[in-house]
């Protein structure tokens, strides 16, 4: 695909926010998403007291997408990091848009499909009725999106946090950190402040996969 | 480089479930199955895939393990597709994509609900409660900017929420804080997720940030929070040494979010005659001229606004007085003028900004009225 389409014809589109700007905030209805044209654009949400930064997107990038499939609350916050130009985007002019650029089009539609699988695999975690299962899981789909090859390593050293994993696995933190810690007791794993690593990761696939056949008789 | 035509017999399998492949097929004749176990009921489902259709386009473009087994029933014809071909064929299609945006979408909506239902522990936030935090998040952590635009939506939303008082309220400390101080720390950076809490500030809420969170921030840190900000404790005071007319103004705010116009108008026009601070007077006087739109009295609005230009040449909210005064000529029916003012509108930005959208949807729609 040509790194820098031409878009000059979408500039009536064109939005600018100033550093600092919130783009919009998380629980806000949506109906629009973004293609940023220049700066940088943060996802955070905020839980309980602390702000977390989900991702840094950058020029080419589109967020917000979400809010052409239905008008639900927003799942994050958007700041812009930069001055962002960005094109915004709705349901009216959706079409507009992909009829006019296929290659954006074709952004998007990865994209979703992207989207799509990470959902399914977040569902798939959340059906294991075993809480140490789902932590398990989560560990596993964490180097599945890392495109690491379980078969060919052992240990994995993952830049996460206890939250974090609470997060994906939907087990409140508490819940969360008494897994960790039992699989810590069972020398499965090491925690540190900002990582955690697994020692032996087919290990954990085994078990996930006995939860999970154990689960469908 | 084009797409291989391909010829498969019945029974036979052209992928299994669990394959990795890039290739995207397109059905030209024949019979063809995509089996697979439902995740939610743990059915065994059988689609069949019309002639014309393509299959294995997730699993295919996203080089994903394959979530079907794709089953020849009857003699078939297929071409099979690299992503490369694929994005080329589209290209000159974009129907194929809008088509299967549609799909995805509606399949993205299907698995983002069956999602929901599952995340029992994710302590599902009520929308309104949720924005309201977000804004008490920032205020408390001297983000004043991205306060005020939290707190800002929620009113637009929830005008008469639980939370509403006290959210006008909050929004005069963070217009009090802006003015003062500036917006607060800008965008955290991605290594600096918490903004600074100062050691000496007494903290009203107990800090419930885990070990891993980094909750300080280098004293040298340039775009941190500005060092005169102030305290929480102060933050307290400046609340009761806020000005009477700061009070009564953004209570005026709240009746114009509410929609009770006549009653907002009476307010401000009380405070311009007190006279008391110019600042807010200046603010009034504007507000009432949006109001008198509002109330249907277009004459008038674009009275008030004519004088507020003609006294403030250059009013910050210029472009947002201009808009008003366009929307009343369109409203009495003149269209050419009002016209003529959404493009000197949309013409005399310099950067975007919701008035110019606005503008621009205004002007769009007269066209397309015309037509």
């Amino acid at each position: 695909m040509s790194p820098a389409p031409d878009l000059s014809m979408f500039n009536r589109f064109m939005v600018t926010f100033r550093k600092g700007d919130i783009i919009f905030c998380e629980y806000e209805p949506g109906d629009t998403f973004y293609l940023i044209q220049s700066g940088r654009v943060q996802i955070v949400r905020i839980i309980g007291d602390i702000e977390k930064n989900i991702d840094i997107l950058y020029p080419g990038e589109v967020f917000g997408e979400m809010a052409i499939l239905e008008e639900a609350p927003r799942s994050a916050t958007t700041i812009a990091l930069d001055e962002v130009k960005a094109l915004e985007f709705n349901r009216e002019n959706f079409e507009v848009l992909m009829m006019g650029n296929p290659a954006i089009a074709m952004k998007l539609l990865k994209l979703f499909i992207k989207r799509i699988y990470d959902q399914k695999r977040r569902f798939m975690i959340l059906t294991l009725g075993d809480m140490e299962a789902r932590v398990a899981d989560v560990f596993l789909m964490l180097a599945e999106n890392q495109s690491i090859d379980t078969s060919a390593v052992d240990s994995i050293d993952f830049k996460t946090t206890v939250d974090d994993m609470a997060h994906w696995a939907g087990v409140p933190t508490a819940q969360t950190r008494e897994a960790l810690n039992h699989f810590v007791a069972q020398r499965r794993i090491e925690l540190h402040p900002d990582r955690i690593v697994v020692k032996n990761i087919n290990d954990f696939a085994r078990f996930v996969n006995s939860r999970r056949k154990h689960q469908e008789k | 480089m084009s797409p291989k035509a391909v010829q498969y017999r019945a029974n036979s399998i052209i992928y299994f479930k669990g394959d990795t492949s890039d290739r995207v097929y397109l059905l030209n004749s024949g019979k063809v199955s995509l089996n697979y176990i439902d995740i939610e009921s743990g059915q065994e489902v059988h689609d069949l895939i019309k002639m014309g259709e393509f299959f294995g386009v997730k699993s295919g473009l996203g080089r994903y393990p394959r979530e079907e087994t794709a089953v020849v029933l009857q003699d078939s014809g297929v071409m099979a597709f690299t992503p490369a071909e694929f994005e080329q064929l589209a290209a000159k299609n974009t129907r194929i994509i809008t088509k299967m945006l549609k799909v995805f979408s509606n399949q993205l909506r299907r698995i983002h609900r069956q999602v929901q239902t599952l995340l029992v522990s994710d302590a599902q936030e009520n929308p309104e409660t949720g924005l309201y935090k977000i804004g008490e998040y920032y205020l408390k952590n001297k983000r004043y900017g991205q306060a005020l635009h939290a707190y800002k939506r929620y009113l637009v939303y929830y005008p008469s929420g639980s939370y509403a008082g006290d959210v006008t309220n909050k929004i005069v400390q963070a217009e009090e804080f802006v003015s003062r101080y500036g917006a607060g720390g800008p965008a955290a950076a991605a290594s600096r997720p918490v903004p600074a809490r100062r050691p000496e500030e007494p903290q009203e809420a107990p800090s419930g940030a885990p070990s891993g969170v980094p909750s300080g921030v280098p004293s040298g840190a340039p775009s941190g929070v500005p060092s005169g900000a102030p305290s929480e404790a102060a933050l307290q005071e400046k609340t009761a040494e806020l000005s009477d007319t700061a009070q009564a103004y953004y209570n005026a705010v709240s009746l114009v979010s509410q929609e009770k116009y006549l009653d907002a108008f009476k307010a401000f026009k009380k405070i311009l005659e007190a006279g008391a601070d110019q600042e807010y007077g200046a603010k009034a006087e504007f507000e009432m001229a949006k109001c008198l739109f509002h109330l249907k009295q277009y004459d008038n609005c674009v009275r008030s606004f004519s004088s507020i230009v003609q006294k403030y040449p250059k009013h910050p909210d210029m472009r947002e007085a201009l808009f008003f005064v366009a929307r009343s000529y369109e409203e009495k029916g003149e269209g050419a003028k009002a016209g003529g003012l959404f493009k000197k509108i949309v013409t005399m930005a310099g950067e975007d900004d919701p008035i110019v959208r606005r503008a621009r949807k205004a002007l769009k729609a007269m066209e397309g009225g015309k037509a």
